[in-house]
């Protein structure tokens, strides 16, 4: 007994010892979206192994978790660069200047496709954005045509477009606090809304009340929250064929043997059409750098010139296999170039 | 009133009732068990089946030509390992033409391969202009193929391997280049996006730096906690609020304690992020009131007759305590602490607050370095896209339950090494 | 209630004047007073619950221990006051030792559990002076040799009487004045307790011992005086051949006669 007591007395000692050290940092500190997290990852790892600098650390705390964390403030507690799959709003920027985060970086690197994907054992369906918008949102324009809004009444895809299959609308997707879920959203969801003309001109009139049609998905089973698991939503896509998946284009790519995505406006979402911006529903991907700890915290630059390299975010790059759809050329070499010069982004 | 036999006949009804009661409770207390033991058996085979085949990874065999030319002592450090690595590829399938055709040939074999070289040579500069033979890990989608996961059958365009790379993959079989080893880099390796490079022992270090700073926290602070509310303190409203106070802390969500700990911690004290430092004060507000409860109950189990017995032989309030009751309570306090532990290995929401749910390649070398915990890791794995990764998940689930069966063992060794000594 | 017969001893050890014990609300022990003469044996007897251990344990002040207990009149040692703010309990106990209904022996060897006292008073400089006291208070005990080739033995391996006769020799060890019994044989067989009868005949010539017993037989066997409690009360104090042939009192009387208890 006695022992083991001195081995705790060991272990306190040694632990406080340790403990005040803390005050530089000499790795880059990543925050941000779980979107661009496997290909940040993937940069910083090969970034630690080329260079003389150590692995960034990377934690995924979802885009608007990362804002927060980078607008935080100037100084080593605070990360050095954030992901999003969306750009920077105002109000971010807002809070950013307030803390003393001027002078930010903005480099856009690729594409994600939000895909709607299902079992290989069916044929692929051929979905309109309208008919996803019909297909899951809690309100829908009145069939007959009046201008107003009723509970969604369909229960199969054949009920929303008689060209569908005859089968249960069943769609697991996102949770409310994903980046995805915010894109499918804005992409899908107000894109079908759109169709409607009346819709379309409610958008200008009354934007809370379109937002609040559009962004309103249904509660009665036939959307299925199915947690930030992706790769459960594959499972559950094989063990039921009926079901439609809703997650990033990287998925599917990495399932591709078990799961396909569905057309959406009559277009596969495939590397090709999503980086040619044929794909109606993906999103541009970012990171933000904060200017100020450049020459700060060591390797931020170098860094950047790995993750801009044409060996990384090429087409023929180490991303691209990891699922990140490349910008079109030209824009890449604008935004390496952005990213190379340090190219503050306007604040206003 | 009945008869002798009268009453005894109406004994024995009841008694057979009463016996038949005892046998259905049995049953049914059995079935209990069973059921239990059914998904547990369940749980574990599931794991395990998954899981196993990640101990072992794919290997290529290559004979790689350390060219002096690319290689020489002026840039052991920076020379393109990796493209040695190609060009014994190359090699192996001169017939191999096209720029595509030629990058699918370069990822039949890990992105690390050239680091496994670089290794080698760092540690043998006469390998320079010799031709060696060497194992190399291969990509995990090959490793995946090696392994039966992937349906062959499948139209190429659905598989990650075409129908050129699996026959360059049967080729290499073949020849006895492809071979299963045991996944060494596994146990030794951080976090890594490839699979085949991806391993546990940054995730096993962090967990042991955290587990360090909970222990010497929480044990010391948590033992004295326990003693002077048990054996000090006076019984009053104060202390009655204190222990309803510590058993529902006890009771409360973890997330909360790592919201406390980002409050507390990080932005107040300004401790670094993602540190087994921060990662094992957050565990240590966690653990402390299993502890305190524990050491209680622990405190109490010891008869009254012992306190007796001291101050009646003119030991004071002090010397009763430590000389004779802590060491008899001290065995039912350090299971509680290992329970307390073996509960804060596998915690990873409050980790998530402060910032230890992160991607770490580099292992922690302190208590202040960035790490990452063995759950979160697990967290991390199940969440990525790599079909391989789903076999590492559950090898990391594994590890982490041997961990806790170690830990469990350890506090009923030390209940039945203790308890009964005397 | 006044009590019968004498209270007062020749040459008193300790002395107790309008003791009053209240646990909480309860009264439980009402205004006693009696003296414990210098090398006599106390028998102090009485129904359950009559407050004659909780009149032992005022002695050495353990009831101390227990939350909510108030002790008034006083008790002295010596002539010292022993519910005396300035004095100290650890000193007290170290001059009172006590030997309790169970016995308890400490789950640590033979030798270390008669040690304990001695070596936190600082009784013994060196080994061998410890190992002195231990001898003589284990052969004062009458377990010497019955013990000496186990000293190193757990102290909870011995049977219940010889148990019990370590706790006496733990509580000889640190040489107290008194030696505060309670109940000390009721766990105990009947060769047992004859043994542990013996030994007090024969610690009665160093040590004053006050006992409490249920046993009428013991207290006629062992003491020189015995005290009659009741409910709180003090009802009869006197020589043991007296109380046991002509009590004074009639619940005495009753009770010896065992017409209740």
């Amino acid at each position: 007994m006695k022992k083991i007591i001195c081995v705790l007395g060991m272990a306190v000692v040694l632990g406080l010892s340790q403990a005040p050290a803390a005050t530089a940092r000499d790795y880059i500190s990543i925050v941000g979206s779980s979107t661009v997290y496997p290909f940040s990852t993937t940069v910083a790892e090969h970034f630690g192994k080329t260079t003389p600098f150590k692995t960034p650390k990377v934690e995924s705390t979802g885009s608007g978790g990362g804002f927060k964390l980078f607008c935080a403030g100037v100084g080593v507690q605070h990360p050095d660069i954030t992901n999003a799959s969306r750009a920077i709003k105002p109000s971010e920027k807002q809070t950013c200047a307030q803390n003393g985060v001027r002078e930010i970086v903005q480099v856009k690197i690729g594409y994600d496709g939000i895909v709607l994907a299902q079992s290989k054992k069916v044929p692929a369906m051929h979905l309109s954005r309208r008919d996803i918008f019909l297909a899951l949102a809690k309100e829908v324009p009145d069939p007959s045509g009046a201008e107003k809004t009723v509970p969604n009444p369909y229960k199969t895809w054949k009920d929303v477009n008689p060209q569908l299959p005859d089968v249960k609308i069943e769609v697991l997707g996102p949770p409310p606090t994903s980046g995805t879920r915010d894109a499918f959203l804005e992409l899908a969801m107000q894109g079908g809304a759109k169709s409607f003309k009346w819709l379309k001109e409610l958008k200008k009139k009354d934007k809370k009340l379109f937002k609040k049609i559009a962004h309103t998905l249904r509660e009665d089973g036939a959307y299925i929250d199915a947690g930030e698991n992706d790769n459960l939503i594959v499972q559950k896509l094989e063990a039921n064929p009926n079901a439609l998946g809703i997650f990033g284009f990287s998925y599917l790519d990495q399932n591709a043997d078990k799961i396909q995505g569905a057309f959406v406006d009559g277009v596969e979402p495939t590397f090709e059409n999503i980086s040619a911006q044929k794909y109606p529903l993906s999103r541009p991907l970012f990171f933000y750098v904060k200017k100020a700890h450049v020459g700060t915290i060591p390797g931020i630059q170098e860094y950047i010139a790995e993750f801009t390299s044409e060996k990384a975010w090429g087409p023929e790059g180490y991303l691209a296999d990891k699922g990140l759809i490349p910008l079109p050329d030209e824009e890449r070499s604008k935004m390496r170039e952005v990213a190379r010069k340090l190219e503050v982004m306007p604040m206003e | 009133m009945e008869s002798h036999s009268g009453i005894a006949a109406v004994v024995k009804k009841t008694l057979n009732r009463r016996y038949r009661a005892e046998r259905r409770f049995r049953r049914i207390g059995l079935a209990a068990v069973a059921v239990g033991l059914l998904f547990l058996a369940v749980l574990f085979t599931a794991i395990v089946s998954k899981g196993y085949t990640a101990f072992q990874q794919t290997h290529v065999l290559l004979d790689v030509y350390v060219d002096p030319d690319v290689v020489h002592v002026g840039n052991l450090d920076s020379a393109d390992y990796q493209g040695l690595i190609k060009a014994s590829l190359r090699e192996l399938f001169p017939d191999v033409k096209g720029h595509r055709d030629k990058r699918n040939l370069y990822k039949l074999v890990s992105s690390g391969a050239g680091s496994i070289l670089r290794q080698k040579v760092l540690e043998d500069t006469s390998l320079i202009g010799r031709r060696i033979q060497i194992w190399v890990p291969a990509d995990d989608d090959v490793d995946m193929v090696i392994k039966g996961h992937v349906d062959r059958s499948l139209p190429e365009s659905q598989r990650r391997l075409n129908n050129k790379s699996l026959a360059w993959v049967d080729a290499l079989k073949e020849q006895g280049r492809l071979e299963k080893r045991w996944n060494l880099t596994f146990f030794t390796a951080g976090d890594s996006r490839e699979p085949e490079l991806a391993g546990i022992w940054g995730a096993t270090v962090g967990s042991f730096y955290t587990l360090l700073i909970t222990l010497s926290l929480s044990f010391p602070l948590g033992t004295a906690a326990a003693v002077y509310l048990e054996e000090f303190a006076p019984r009053n409203r104060w202390t009655d609020l204190l222990e309803v106070n510590i058993n529902n802390l006890a009771a409360v969500p973890s997330i909360v304690f790592g919201l406390l700990g980002l409050a507390v911690f990080l932005n107040f004290f300004g401790l670094p992020r993602s540190s087994p430092l921060v990662g094992g004060l957050v565990l240590t507000l966690m653990t402390l009131p299993t502890i305190i409860i524990a050491g209680r109950a622990a405190l109490q189990s010891v008869p009254p007759s012992i306190r007796d017995a001291a101050l009646a032989v003119g030991a004071s309030k002090m010397q009763a305590v430590f000389h004779h009751v802590l060491p008899l309570a001290l065995p039912g306090m350090l299971t509680g602490t290992i329970i307390g532990m073996a509960r804060a290995l596998g915690e990873t929401a409050p980790l998530l607050m402060v910032g230890m749910v992160a991607f770490i390649v580099d292992i922690p070398r302190g208590f202040t370095d960035a790490a990452t915990a063995l759950p979160v890791q697990i967290f991390l794995w199940a969440d990525s896209p790599e079909r391989a990764f789903v076999e590492k998940t559950s090898a990391a689930i594994m590890v982490l339950l041997g961990f806790l069966i170690l830990m469990n063992g350890a506090a009923v060794f030390l209940r039945n090494r203790y308890e009964r000594r005397w | 209630m006044t009590t019968v017969g004498e209270i007062r001893a020749a040459n008193p050890r300790m002395t107790c004047r309008q003791v009053n014990v209240y646990y909480g609300d309860k009264h439980a022990i009402k205004n006693v007073s009696i003296d414990i003469g210098r090398n006599e044996v106390l028998a102090m007897i009485g129904p359950s619950g009559c407050g004659k251990s909780t009149f032992l344990r005022c002695l050495n002040r353990m009831n101390d221990t227990i939350e909510g207990c108030r002790v008034t009149g006083t008790i002295t040692l010596d002539g010292q006051d022993i519910y005396d703010p300035d004095l100290d309990v650890v000193l007290l106990r170290a001059q009172v030792g006590m030997v309790f209904q169970k016995p308890n022996p400490f789950p640590k060897s033979i030798y270390d559990n008669i040690a304990y006292g001695p070596k936190i008073h600082g009784l013994a400089r060196t080994r061998s002076e410890l190992d002195q006291i231990v001898e003589t208070s284990l052969q004062k005990a009458g377990l010497w040799d019955e013990v000496k080739d186990r000293l190193k033995h757990p102290g909870t391996g011995l049977s219940g009487g010889q148990q019990q006769r370590l706790c006496i020799a733990r509580a000889i060890a640190v040489s107290p004045e008194v030696i505060l019994m309670d109940e000390p044989c009721s766990a105990l067989d009947p060769i047992a307790t004859a043994r542990i009868e013996d030994l007090i005949h024969e610690l009665r010539e160093q040590y004053t011992i006050v006992i409490v017993t249920h046993s009428m037989q013991q207290a006629a066997r062992v003491s020189q005086r015995t005290a009659f409690f009741h409910m709180g009360d003090l009802i009869e104090v006197g020589p043991t051949d007296r109380i046991f042939t002509r009590p004074r009192h009639s619940l005495t009387e009753d009770y010896i006669t065992g017409r209740f208890g």
